[in-house]
């Protein structure tokens, strides 16, 4: 019988390994420079959106990717969201949607796990991009259980 | 082995002619260039190769410039290596689709040399148009995208720039001698520009679509991507229809 049942988003699995090497020492920077952050809660037109450089991550990621700070949100503006669980997704298109026509935002970046139910944070991009009149750079970014990143990928402007 | 690394590669294909015909066995077409002043450590860094061809390549060079030395080209770690389809970022995806738009005008060029003779004004039109996108579409809308715009992005002193401004300068030269030859009706001269400046194009386009911005795509920062995107979309509004307009000229070549 094949062992692989159930949802691959919520299947058990343990990802323990010898990082010890690896190990920094000393205090870790922050590069979050905004609050809120959820989507239901920001302002798709609060002035750190203006003109930025902006990542839509997926809620897990930030757990998976041990350089998330430093490698992907150094320098940007951030919005999180869960493609499976949050509700009211409508208006993160909406939102998502002013961000590129009223914020005017230079590019989208779209962090997401690997599990096959974040695909559905990119959807919501394409179909606010899809909506818009303004484009903009979009890039697909997608990570492991392990932290590793499995594709990188621009989607057409 | 340093020395080397930091050497032009024209010259050290002069050198040891053995080692152009092993880039070139790796897809690294340095041998026929015009300019050649790339250095050895930048056409290795631009070409992506995987880790392990990257080793054997410079393994195999290694043992040209030194065969009586035994020498370990280390496995180096890239974070970048995608040998793959090249997927560009919006921006330079935008300069290869004009190149695609270049190059069906570069391939009409062989059936124009065959049967042109300056002596007639139908023929002298033709080539006059085919200029005319040179100069409008290739030259001052595309070329100077790249030299207002994305080259500015680096140093334009690297040799990899330099040698696409050179290529730049040459289409130049060739347009210019190819309007000398129309106006002195010498039919030889326009022929012999119009099939340099498409061997230039060709292999130009080649140069860029295939190495120059696939390493530039992984040299740029997001930032400057979104940037050098909304400039472009400045370029397209202020020459809105050119592209469009130049595309309905080539279809009605191709069916004449």
């Amino acid at each position: 019988m094949n062992g692989f049942n159930g949802c691959p988003g919520s299947k058990t699995m343990e990802l323990r390994k010898n990082n010890e090497e690896e190990e920094n020492t000393g205090k870790i920077t922050s590069h979050l420079r905004q609050w809120p952050i959820q989507m239901h809660l920001i302002s798709p037109t609060a002035p750190y959106y203006q003109g930025a450089d902006v990542l839509l991550t997926a809620d897990c990621v930030a757990y998976a990717l041990g350089g998330f700070h430093r490698d992907y949100l150094k320098g940007k503006s951030i919005a999180i969201a869960c493609p499976k669980l949050d509700e009211g997704q409508e208006m993160y298109v909406k939102k998502i949607k002013s961000w590129i026509e009223d914020a005017k935002i230079n590019t989208l970046s779209v962090l997401i796990m690997q599990v096959p139910c974040c695909m559905g944070l990119v959807g919501l991009a394409r179909e606010a991009a899809r909506q818009s009149d303004r484009k903009i750079p979009i890039k697909q970014t997608v990570v492991g259980l392990e932290g590793d990143i499995l594709k990188e990928e621009w989607l057409s402007a | 082995m340093e020395e080397y690394l930091n050497r032009g590669i024209k010259e050290i294909i002069k050198e040891f002619p053995k080692i152009g015909e092993i880039l070139d066995g790796y897809g690294i077409g340095c041998a026929p260039c015009s300019v050649g002043t790339c250095l050895l450590k930048d056409i290795v860094e631009i070409h992506d190769l995987s880790p392990e061809d990257e080793q054997e390549m410079m393994g195999r060079i290694a043992g040209i410039i030194y065969p009586d030395r035994k020498m370990e080209i280390p496995l180096r770690k890239k974070k970048t290596h995608t040998n793959k389809e090249i997927k560009y970022s919006p921006p330079l995806k935008k300069l290869v689709d004009e190149h695609r738009l270049i190059k069906r005008w570069v391939a009409l060029i062989p059936g124009i040399i065959k049967k042109v003779d300056v002596e007639r004004a139908d023929d002298r039109t033709l080539v006059l148009s085919g200029v005319e996108f040179i100069q409008q579409y290739a030259d001052r809308y595309h070329h100077a995208k790249e030299e207002d715009i994305l080259f500015k992005y680096f140093d334009e002193e690297q040799d990899v720039i330099k040698a696409m401004l050179e290529d730049h300068k040459k289409a130049r030269s060739h347009v210019r001698a190819l309007l000398k030859g129309l106006e002195e009706r010498n039919n030889a001269a326009v022929k012999e520009h119009l099939r340099a400046y498409a061997e230039l194009l060709t292999e130009h386009i080649k140069k860029e679509d295939e190495i120059l911005y696939p390493w530039m795509d992984r040299q740029l920062t997001i930032g400057q991507i979104g940037t050098l995107f909304t400039k472009f979309g400045e370029v397209d509004m202020k020459h809105q229809d050119l592209h469009k307009n130049y595309e309905k000229i080539i279809d009605r070549f191709v069916t004449e």
